[in-house]
């Protein structure tokens, strides 16, 4: 697996959120949160883990499943376990 | 149910629930959930699978882990939305933090939780009438004593066996408390895919996404058999579909079917179909073919493992099929949507589908090796009750099949007989049918006026014996070939004509047979100068049905013993040939 840096990571993102969270149109921003995204709630946010580690083919701990705080987050931790996949 | 989609994509699912369409609903049902793991995402899905089969679900789910609070409270919310169904979904995460605190005794753990799920059934019903789908326990992964675990009955996997087969028993008795077999979804898909702990521990999913909607599914089709959609006949085609080859082209020596190379896979199929013909689906067939060479197989082939009586309607002609099925549908007086239709050949299956909409026509795979286990996954078979009758159905069908014909709306029944286009077969006991004569022989009960029970062996000895006329029948009609159904032997006797055996097949019953073979008897006597006929009828506890036998052809009767044995005399003169309906082939 080639390496990811995370403006990539945002991409891929970007279609994954959209799927989950039913809003086509849906931009992605580094500093967004939970708050920032209707309908993210426990719940959507167990489907969007689920999404995501299906689409990168990656796994997160449940510590860092709880830890996401914003979307950047999210996308440089993919980003990262992305490049570090044998 | 007519594709029986099978579309069960978690994400998919999900998003369909979102806008969810149920105005063309044809039903409504309000269902209950109460767990000890997180529903929250099952009841949507519920709903959506729910929608696909023509129902508005509205679905009621209890506060996580208060399975017995609402059903102990008369004031809960459980009662207060009357449901028809309340699913009981037990995880068995739950359990087994449950079984694993220091306090709890294994030995006693089955006996205890299995009692607690019963008073939570007892609770619901003594409330409100609704039909429960308890949910058994899926197996552990954990393995304390690992292979070993089987043989201690204090482990936990062994317990949760335990349990599972506890509650299976708790529920034999109780018509209204129906299983969900969660365990056997997981152990299908996978228990490695199925345990997800980290959405255990953080929202108490007690499964991974993926497998959830295998979980609403099974609910599904429970709900679905329980308001009546069941499956009750499976309408199969013959070649390539039961077993390998064309009949018609290959002959009996080149088809393949039976336990060994290619026929095993048909083998397989055939043994699938019996099964489930002995737990109440009625069979039928509906093949291209020509009636003869359809019959073929049933009737000559030693490895076929379905006979022609496992079915209980047998069409084959060269109409298309979607006529024939009809025609079954008619004849077996059964709804379209009750129906399955297996062919190997999607042209056939596309036909059947576009035109007959309701019946079940699912994609048989390329192999014929994947046959049984493609058409098992479908799950067709749900019901919600089993019973004695159940397995005599294709009986039951055939009498019904029988009587409707006979209310088709003929002026009278010679009007009937005439249109049945029946054509009977008659010869001399000959080498290759005597093991049917055998047969036929050894279980004919009702219709059979002396009952002897010969043997293969002696039915042989009579075929030699020159001084006797050892007869069997055949019979044909439009719809379906008989095969042998009756056996007459008479012996000539210096001044008499002897009637032996006289006894048939009760799938004939009316149509005049035994006419036809009176009428055959008493020319025989008269060809052999013999002016009297005598016969005698010998009463068993299933015959009574032809105790006046050879009143209803003039006979006489001359001698009664205190047992009801009656001696019988005709005198050939008088004899009237009786009016039969049917031609005759000589073999």
């Amino acid at each position: 697996m080639p390496a990811m840096d995370q403006t990539q990571a945002l991409q891929g993102l970007t279609e994954v959120f959209r799927t989950v969270f039913d809003q086509p149109d849906l931009v992605l921003h580094d500093a967004m949160t939970a708050a920032d995204v209707e309908n993210w709630d426990s719940l959507n946010h167990i489907d969007l883990i689920v999404a995501v580690e299906r689409k990168f083919n990656i796994k997160f701990t449940t510590r860092e499943v709880a830890g996401f705080q914003t979307v950047g987050d999210m996308a440089e931790l993919t980003a990262k376990k992305v490049s570090a996949a044998p | 149910m007519t594709g029986k989609e099978h579309n069960l994509d978690y994400a998919a699912l999900v998003a369909a629930s979102r806008r969810l369409d149920v105005s063309g609903a044809t039903q409504k049902i309000k269902v209950a959930l109460l767990s000890d793991g997180a529903t929250q995402r099952l009841a949507p899905i519920l709903r959506t699978l729910f929608a696909r089969e023509g129902v508005d679900a509205e679905i009621y789910e209890g506060p996580f882990d208060g399975i017995e609070l609402e059903v102990y409270d008369r004031n809960s919310g459980l009662y207060k939305f009357q449901p028809q169904v309340v699913v009981l979904l037990n995880c068995v995460q739950a359990l087994r933090a449950d079984f694993l605190r220091p306090e709890t005794d294994a030995a006693s753990f089955v006996d205890s939780t299995s009692g607690r799920i019963a008073r939570i059934w007892a609770a619901i019903q003594s409330n409100i009438p609704a039909t429960i789908i308890q949910c058994n326990f899926v197996l552990p992964y954990e393995r304390f004593f690992g292979n070993f675990d089987q043989k201690i009955p204090q482990s936990l996997y062994a317990t949760v066996a335990a349990l599972n087969s506890r509650i299976a028993e708790n529920s034999r008795s109780r018509g209204s408390v129906l299983l969900c077999d969660v365990e056997s979804v997981a152990s299908w898909l996978g228990r490695r895919q199925w345990f997800e702990d980290r959405f255990w521990d953080s929202a108490k999913y007690f499964c991974a996404l993926d497998c959830l909607p295998y979980v609403a599914n099974s609910l599904v089709e429970i709900v679905m058999a329980s308001l009546g959609r069941v499956i009750k006949c499976v309408v199969v085609d013959l070649d390539n579909t039961l077993w390998g080859g064309v009949i018609g082209d290959d002959g009996l020596d080149g088809i393949q079917v039976g336990a060994h190379g290619d026929g095993e896979a048909f083998y397989r199929m055939q043994l699938y179909l019996r099964a489930l013909k002995q737990r109440g689906i009625v069979l039928a067939v509906c093949s291209k073919n020509e009636m003869a060479n359809a019959l073929l197989p049933f009737e000559k082939h030693p490895e076929m493992v379905l006979r022609r009586e496992d079915f209980a309607a047998f069409v084959a002609n060269w109409n298309d099929k979607a006529v024939n099925i009809r025609q079954i549908k008619d004849t077996l007086n059964i709804g379209f949507d009750s129906m399955v239709f297996l062919d190997d050949n999607p042209f056939e299956r596309n036909l059947v589908r576009e035109l007959v909409p309701g019946v079940v026509v699912p994609e048989l795979p390329e192999d014929p090796a994947d046959y049984v286990r493609a058409i098992s996954e479908l799950n067709l078979f749900e019901t919600t009750s089993f019973s004695a009758e159940d397995a005599k159905r294709t009986e039951m069908y055939q009498a019904e099949a029988g009587r409707r014909e006979e209310q088709a709306g003929f002026a009278s029944v010679e009007e009937f007989l005439q249109s049945l286009d029946m054509s009977m077969t008659v010869g001399r006991f000959d080498p290759f049918h005597l093991p049917r004569i055998s047969q036929l022989m050894q279980r004919s009960n009702q219709f059979n006026l002396t009952t002897r029970r010969l043997s293969e062996i002696e039915c042989k000895a009579l075929m030699e014996n020159t001084s006797w006329l050892p007869i069997y029948a055949k019979l044909a009609d439009r719809l379906s070939d008989h095969g042998l159904i009756s056996i007459v032997t008479v012996e000539a006797l210096p001044e008499d004509l002897a009637i032996r055996d006289w006894l048939m097949s009760c799938r004939v019953l009316g149509r005049g047979v035994e006419s036809f073979l009176m009428n055959r008897v008493v020319e025989h006597a008269q060809k052999l100068g013999l002016t009297r006929i005598t016969a005698q009828y010998i009463p068993t506890s299933k015959n009574g049905m032809v105790k006046d036998f050879f009143q209803q052809f003039g006979f006489d009767k001359v001698a009664e013993s205190p047992k009801g044995q009656t001696q019988w005399h005709l005198i050939t003169a008088n004899y009237r040939p009786r009016p039969t309906f049917m031609k005759t082939v000589e073999e």
